[in-house]
């Protein structure tokens, strides 16, 4: 075959370097330029990008994104501003994982482009400050936000800015923080301290399982988790909810705090191991989504087959219900309409999509009607719904138009970012929706 | 060609002046043009590996007068120009060798009309061809043609490149659906032709000319295509095969008894084992081959024609020969073999796929070739393609940083277009010429043909302003396809 020179061509300096090479990553965790190579750029991912379809800018779409983490790699481009801004702007909501037939994994380049740009641009003092406040001292530890004297309003603000995460880093919008007040709901106290170290199961006893009780659950939906458990209970399993468990890493990592998180894991990793469970069940999606990452973000610093055992018995709780079959012998009736908005970190992160649906099914009385574009992202996506407001607005007004059209009574998803999205939006459009947790519809049914 | 010389600086593209951003801006609106590197970098490569080059400037006209502004001020740039859909090509006709301004389509994505007593549809060349599909089949029609790519493509590109698809045995291709098409050409004047008269002989066919000119020609903006009712009923049949000339030798035989299936696709083992990988609906990982065969039409031919099919099917000895159960399956079937491009990219950094077409009788002659060269050139490969339309796609699974290997790609590709050419074949049956198959062009219509379609070409484009570098082989070095250093990383 010709080998064609090309003297003088820009792209001769990216001949220099070698094949694994950085390029102009640093090389504490860059992504793998094997994974952009597996990218061949035939678009299919493009339809179901929400950045994409609320800009219409190839570098706001999966196939963008990876070509600019390639071009980084390849010396082509500098770690500029514009790559951090797509690393950011990515919801992390992974459709394009489920869409690609290649294996690309886009949304996981862009996470570790996230933990890039700390390198290349690090936040103002201040930010930092708040950030590190917030990132390493209160979420390592939920319990030390749970049992510090804060008064009720703050935890709730606190309970957000572990959502936001990223405080300083990016500039919030002024109304970031009226908007965030808006989309909470009522508070209650924390449930990890209420919750007993186990609760033991109903009727026949079917097994043992660890819950792995989320941050924001804890914080801001301890009603529903409190179901969950229930649930689990009524089920026919002893629920163990480890008091000591720290945060699952999401949030560090999704902001690309990758040490923090790999420090997280490796607690949670032995903490759990070291009960005699069966299954560790989470009915936050964000949470099963990092938590059956542990293996990845773990590899060459755990035991391998402690990671491999800990990957086996991590379960969705809708999941695991799927999968133990759901006794409906005495479960009530919910004379109820109900409609199901996939949370992205459930349907594409981890390919739970039927499950959920199932056990609303199996709920006597209740009928499912299914909106259209149910996979859809919520505009939420972790931060990105307090980051970017507009953009996360447009996403989240097509969602609603969905949900309206089934004229259903309930709303039900399973991740609690999307709650909050969806509980905000439902009654910001003067919607007459209840949003729910999937299990807070199973604990309806299930009797005192 | 005086004022092309600005925008042909080889190597180093000129810089494009503030004041230029600034006059497309006031034109076309700030969001509709972009200029910096991040999005330069990513717009000036499609689906085609090897090849990424970057413009200077993107524009996003809405409108027909907005694509003749943005192409006035290109004229007057000397910036070359090349339009763009959604750049899922698979020839680089997208990629703008020479800088310049790439002219994207796809925020004109309008559907204009459905034209329920004319039974035609027109729509913005940004329409994304399986949007225009829906939209017809909301009102009870047919949109047919319908490439691998539907859910991205455009219809601008589909027209562009003369797309093919799965239904293209029985319906046949883009071509057969344009009616009328309204573009501009590179002297800015707007073109209007064709219609809704299903008859048209006025003049030279300057609709069948802009089909399949892969953007050299004019950029289109505006299409009318002919919509069919829908087949009342369908049957969809899988059957596998033990050997991949069999499965060459059933459609041979279908075709020879008369039959004419909406759908004949086939997929290798590779393919079998990397789209099952993905889609994990339980295909056949052992089997060499198979098949996928729809039939369609009006209840009764469909139910002889399907009993036709699995008589044909028993005798060549298919190993299984399996009826989908309901149209949700036979979906779900087509769905999983439009991924087997992108899917067999799994394997290796580099997927290099041909798009040899030959007459039908010779299908399964052409899977022992593919079956020869393989070994002789010790290569990986997967095939798949419309096999109903004899057009192959063998796809070499390699690594573009061997060197090595890279050649004997090369050497397998000209064996057997040597082949396929001495057959009666061609070199690209649906995918274009583009940047990809430029050395082959003249072995297949010869210098005489060549130049005939300079001769159009210039017709059109004295200038030389759109899509430089495209369909006609000049020797020049910036124009190849070089994979081997081209945007990748070196060893
Ligand atoms: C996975 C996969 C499967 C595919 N399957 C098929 C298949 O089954 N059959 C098939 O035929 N092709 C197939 N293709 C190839 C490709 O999708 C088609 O060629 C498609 O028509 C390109 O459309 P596009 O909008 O992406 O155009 P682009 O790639 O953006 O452009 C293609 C060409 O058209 C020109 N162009 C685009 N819009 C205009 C316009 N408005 N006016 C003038 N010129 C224009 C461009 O300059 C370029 O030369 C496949 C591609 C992929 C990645
Ligand atoms: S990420 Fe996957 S689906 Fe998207 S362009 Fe690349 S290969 Fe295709
Ligand atoms: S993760 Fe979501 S937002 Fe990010 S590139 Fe993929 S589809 Fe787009």
């Amino acid at each position: 075959m010709r080998v064609i020179q090309k003297p003088g061509s820009m792209w001769r300096k990216a001949f220099v370097s070698s094949p694994e090479t950085l390029g102009n990553f640093k090389s504490k965790d860059a992504p793998g330029y094997k994974d952009m190579l597996q990218c061949m750029r035939c678009g299919f991912c493009l339809p179901t990008c929400p950045t994409y379809a609320l800009t219409g800018r190839e570098r706001s779409n999966p196939r963008g994104r990876v070509a600019l983490a390639r071009a980084v790699a390849e010396k082509k481009l500098e770690f500029t501003r514009g790559v951090r801004e797509e690393a950011f702007f990515c919801l992390d909501c992974r459709a394009c994982t489920t869409a690609c037939p290649s294996g690309v994994k886009a949304g996981e380049i862009m996470e570790v482009c996230r933990s890039q740009s700390h390198a290349f641009y690090p936040p103002g003092a201040m930010g930092n400050a708040f950030r590190t406040f917030i990132l390493e001292k209160m979420l390592v530890s939920p319990e030390r936000l749970e049992k510090s004297m804060i008064p009720t309003r703050l935890y709730q603000r606190l309970g957000l800015q572990w959502l936001v995460r990223h405080l300083g880093v990016l500039k919030l919008g002024p109304d970031w923080m009226e908007k965030a007040e808006g989309m909470l709901p009522p508070l209650e106290k924390p449930l990890r301290p209420q919750l007993p170290e186990m609760l033991s199961a109903r009727g026949e006893k079917r097994g043992r399982i660890g819950f792995f009780l989320g941050c924001v659950m804890t914080l801001i939906y301890p009603h529903v988790s409190r179901q969950t458990v229930r649930v689990l209970a009524h089920q026919g399993f002893d629920v163990i909810t480890p008091k000591a468990a720290k945060c699952c890493g999401a949030p560090h990592l999704s902001e690309g705090d990758r040490q923090t998180a790999r420090e997280l894991a490796l607690f949670n990793l032995e903490l759990f191991l070291a009960e005699d469970v069966d299954a560790i069940v989470t009915d936050c999606a964000g949470c099963g989504a990092a938590l059956k990452e542990y293996e990845e973000i773990l590899e060459g610093q755990a035991d391998r087959e402690k990671l491999a055992l800990f990957r086996s018995k991590v379960r969705d709780v809708s999941e695991f219900l799927g999968e133990a079959g759901l006794r409906t012998e005495d479960l009530r009736e919910v004379r109820k309409t109900v409609t199901y908005h996939e949370p992205c970190h459930l349907c594409h992160a981890q390919g739970i999509s039927a499950q959920p649906r199932e056990l609303l099914k199996a709920v006597p009385g209740v009928e499912l009607r299914e909106m259209s574009e149910a996979s859809w992202c919520c505009g939420s996506a972790a931060t990105w719904g307090l980051k970017f407001s507009e953009e996360s607005r447009q996403v989240l007004d097509r969602k609603l138009g969905n949900v309206q059209s089934t004229g259903a009574e309930i709303l039900a998803t399973a991740n609690p970012g999307c709650h909050l999205q969806l509980a905000w939006g439902v009654n910001r459009s003067g919607m007459s929706q209840e949003v729910l947790h999937v299990m807070e519809v199973l604990g309806q049914a299930v009797p005192d | 060609m005086a004022i092309m010389r600005k925008g042909l600086k080889r190597n180093k593209p000129p810089m494009i002046s503030k004041a230029i951003i600034g006059l497309l801006q006031e034109k076309l609106g700030a969001r509709n043009v972009l200029h910096e590197k991040e999005d330069l970098l990513t717009l000036g490569y499609d689906a085609t590996p090897g090849v990424h080059h970057l413009p200077q400037v993107v524009v996003y006209p809405k409108t027909t007068e907005e694509v003749i502004s943005a192409m006035e001020i290109a004229c007057r740039e000397g910036l070359p120009i090349v339009p763009r859909g959604s750049g899922t090509g698979l020839s680089g006709g997208s990629v703008p060798v020479r800088g310049g301004m790439v002219l994207g389509l796809t925020r004109m994505n309008r559907i204009l009309e459905i034209d329920e007593e004319n039974l035609t549809a027109t729509a913005e060349a940004g329409v994304i061809t399986l949007d225009l599909f829906n939209a017809v089949a909301a009102r009870g029609l047919f949109y047919p043609p319908d490439p691998g790519s539907q859910k991205v493509s455009t219809l601008g590109g589909n027209v562009a490149e003369n797309a093919g698809g799965l239904r293209g045995l029985k319906y046949g291709v883009t071509r057969d659906y344009v009616m009328a098409l309204k573009g501009v050409l590179p002297d800015l004047s707007v073109i209007s032709t064709g219609g809704k008269s299903v008859k048209d002989v006025a003049g030279y066919g300057f609709k069948d000319l802009l089909v399949g000119s892969e953007g050299t020609l004019g950029i289109v903006t505006e299409i009318t295509v002919k919509l069919v009712p829908p087949p009342r009923d369908k049957r969809t049949f899988l059957a596998y095969f033990d050997d991949v000339r069999t499965a060459g030798e059933a459609v041979s035989r279908i075709i020879a008894a008369k039959i004419i299936p909406s759908t004949m696709e086939i997929m290798d083992r590779a393919t079998i084992n990397c789209v099952e990988d993905y889609v994990k609906i339980g295909l056949p990982r052992q089997m060499a081959a198979l098949l996928l065969i729809e039939v369609d039409g009006h209840p009764a031919p469909v139910a002889e024609e399907a009993e036709g099919v699995r008589t044909i099917l028993e005798q060549v000895n298919a190993a299984e020969i399996h009826l989908a159960r309901d149209a949700s399956q036979a979906a779900d079937l087509a769905a999983a073999r439009r991924t087997a491009l992108s899917a067999l990219a799994r394997v290796s950094p580099t997927t290099l796929l041909e798009d040899a077409t030959v007459p039908r009788s010779r299908l399964a002659e052409t899977f022992s070739e593919i079956e020869r060269l393989t070994e002789k050139y010790r290569l990986k490969v997967g095939t798949f393609g419309h096999a109903g339309d004899g057009n192959l796609h063998p796809t070499v699974l390699c690594d573009e940083r061997d060197h090595d290997e890279m050649a004997r790609a090369h050497a397998f590709y000209n064996d057997l277009y040597e082949k396929v050419l001495s057959w009666g074949g061609t070199v690209s049956g649906e995918h274009g010429i583009g940047l990809a198959k430029k050395e082959y062009l003249a072995r297949q219509i010869g210098e005489g043909g060549v130049r005939v379609m300079k001769r159009i070409k210039n017709a059109f484009d004295p200038e030389g302003v759109l899509n430089p570098g495209k369909i006609f082989d000049e020797g020049d070095p910036e124009t190849r396809q070089h994979v081997e250093e081209g945007f990748r990383v070196k060893p």
